[in-house]
């Protein structure tokens, strides 16, 4: 196997299958993760914030998207998109894109995850900033706004990277539905010409292009949202008020 | 080490005598060589492997030299490790109440094992010297390549690219690609076929095939390939609509032929399958290489496929 994965003529072939096969899946890849990304935290937030919420319906439906998603396999909630909801609605079946199906399929996933890490992160502030904040008149948008999220921030920040990581990662589970994702392309290749070596190795090289900047990312904002928060200088204009 | 080394070659010189199918030169061989290839220093005197071959008459295939230490190691674990499909009927199917592997393929590889072994393919059965893994298309290559297996049967097409990566044999059986379809999907011939999505397994050389036909045919017929990584994937897509046509190997495809599906009548791709073997070992590759020209040239395969009811 290491002679094999020194044999320069392999290394050859996979040059040339670059731009057939790692390019376009390199850049389903990419498209997947990021638009699969925003749809994590958009419904990360919503679930999250409706899940401290105190009216107890919002509770319950969050609750119950929680349990659900976080209790089934990707695969297999992957499968259900693929195959078994397209039957559900007609016999003769419909055919969701590739892409749409990658984006639904990491998306929903994440954002329960998103939704739990969001809950936990607010919970974690204390009652008692909340109710200073009341008390100073603060709304409940504002209690948020101003109050209790920038403190979350700093809390959520190492978790929501995690689920952004495994996000990009958790891409490569489409490739069992012929998603035509980096991982797929990466089988596709790899089997047929038997150079496994070289075509896994580009394919881990490619993810770690995705990943590691997202996790650099990542840890740049959790220590710049670490950082005490510094008064504001306010300029007083010379020969102000009273004098 | 040395120890266990002197245990083993107890025991193999203890298994040939007993088996008496080896002639007393080639058990010396068989004992003295593993001493001298692991702790060299004593000068035994080896007998000279071309040799050896000569004096073991009673094997099937006389010129076949069983001195290499590739074939030395299988002698010495005493089975001979072979991946083969699991999930294909007539050819090799693993029956699920026994766990045992019947068919075609499954006894090729007992044959082969009596050769190296020095006895006949159904003892080789019957004294189970051949240790079947499950393989897909997508896991022989690299069980092959990292030495899990030794030789891989399992309706393995030979191309000139996986002849630069894997040593084949003469083909022991020729197929053809076949393509199947949902019933209701109101295709009836290749032509139909333009514009829809064709799912072929991974590593098959389905795709090209399909291809190469269209262009010989003149016809203006271009599908979607997807891959899937095994038949059932594929057959689950083609029963959920999710995929036109199943397209692979016509033996592979009769196995999942049901009432809601059927083979359209186009055949295209004739393609040879060979035993398979590392590259690396070219004296177990002459060994295979020997085996399945003898049992073509005396039609013993031939009178195993009909066994089996193939062709």
């Amino acid at each position: 196997m290491l002679k094999g994965l020194l044999d320069a003529k392999r290394w050859a072939a996979l040059l040339k299958a670059i731009p057939e096969y790692y390019i376009p899946g390199f850049v389903m890849t990419l498209r997947i993760s990021l638009v699969g990304l925003a749809l994590a935290l958009a419904l990360g937030v919503v679930f999250g914030i409706l899940s401290t919420s105190k009216w107890k319906i919002c509770k319950v439906i969050t609750r119950i998207y929680v349990e659900f998603i976080q209790n089934t396999p990707l695969a297999l909630q992957i499968m259900c998109y693929y195959s078994v909801l397209p039957m559900v609605f007609s016999s003769q079946g419909f055919r969701i894109p590739k892409f749409v199906l990658g984006v639904i399929g990491v998306g929903v996933y994440h954002g329960a995850y998103i939704s739990e890490v969001i809950r936990t992160g607010i919970e974690a502030i204390p009652k008692g900033q909340s109710e200073a904040a009341a008390s100073q008149g603060f709304s409940y948008v504002g209690t948020m706004r101003y109050v209790i999220m920038p403190q979350t921030i700093k809390i959520i920040m190492p978790p929501l990277a995690n689920q952004a990581l495994n996000l990009v990662k958790n891409t490569s589970i489409l490739a069992m539905v012929a998603g035509m994702d980096l991982m797929y392309f990466t089988d596709s290749w790899g089997s047929n010409r038997g150079y496994f070596a070289q075509a896994y190795f580009t394919s881990a090289l490619l993810y770690f292009i995705i990943c590691f900047p997202l996790a650099r990312l990542a840890r740049y904002l959790e220590i710049r949202s670490m950082r005490l928060p510094v008064a504001k200088q306010i300029e007083i204009p010379a020969g102000g008020e009273g004098a | 080490m040395k120890k266990k080394i002197t245990l083993a070659a107890a025991l193999i010189f203890g298994v040939a005598a007993i088996l008496g199918a080896c002639s007393g030169g080639s058990a010396a061989t068989t004992t003295a060589a593993p001493a001298a290839t692991t702790e060299a220093p004593a000068p035994t005197e080896t007998p000279a492997p071309t040799e050896a071959p000569a004096t073991a008459a009673p094997a099937p295939a006389t010129t076949v030299d069983l001195s290499a230490p590739e074939i030395k190691a299988i002698i010495d674990r005493g089975v001979l490790k072979v991946g083969c499909k699991t999930d294909i009927p007539k050819f090799s199917l693993q029956n699920t109440a026994t766990g045992e592997y019947e068919g075609f393929e499954d006894d090729l590889a007992y044959e082969i094992a009596g050769v190296i072994f020095g006895i006949t393919g159904a003892e080789a059965k019957a004294q189970k010297k051949v240790e079947f893994q499950g393989v897909t298309a997508k896991t022989r290559g690299p069980l092959l390549e990292n030495g899990e297996i030794d030789l891989v049967i399992a309706t393995f097409t030979i191309t000139a690219e996986r002849k630069e990566t894997y040593n084949f044999s003469t083909p022991y059986y020729t197929d053809a690609v076949g393509l199947l379809v949902n019933n209701d999907s109101g295709i009836n011939s290749i032509n139909d076929l333009d514009g829809k999505i064709v799912g072929v397994a991974q590593s098959s050389t389905s795709k090209d095939g399909f291809l190469k036909y269209v262009e010989e045919k003149g016809l203006s017929v271009s599908p979607e390939f997807q891959e899937f990584d095994g038949y059932p994937a594929l057959a689950q897509a083609l029963a959920s609509k999710q995929i036109d046509c199943f397209s692979v190997d016509r033996a592979i495809l009769a196995g999942y032929v049901n009432e809601g599906n059927h083979i359209l009548d186009d055949r295209f791709a004739e393609q040879d399958y060979g035993v398979a073997s590392a590259k690396e070992k070219t004296a177990l590759a002459a060994l295979v290489e020997e085996k399945v020209t003898t049992m073509l040239a005396d039609g013993t395969m031939k009178a195993m496929q009909d066994g089996w009811g193939l062709q």
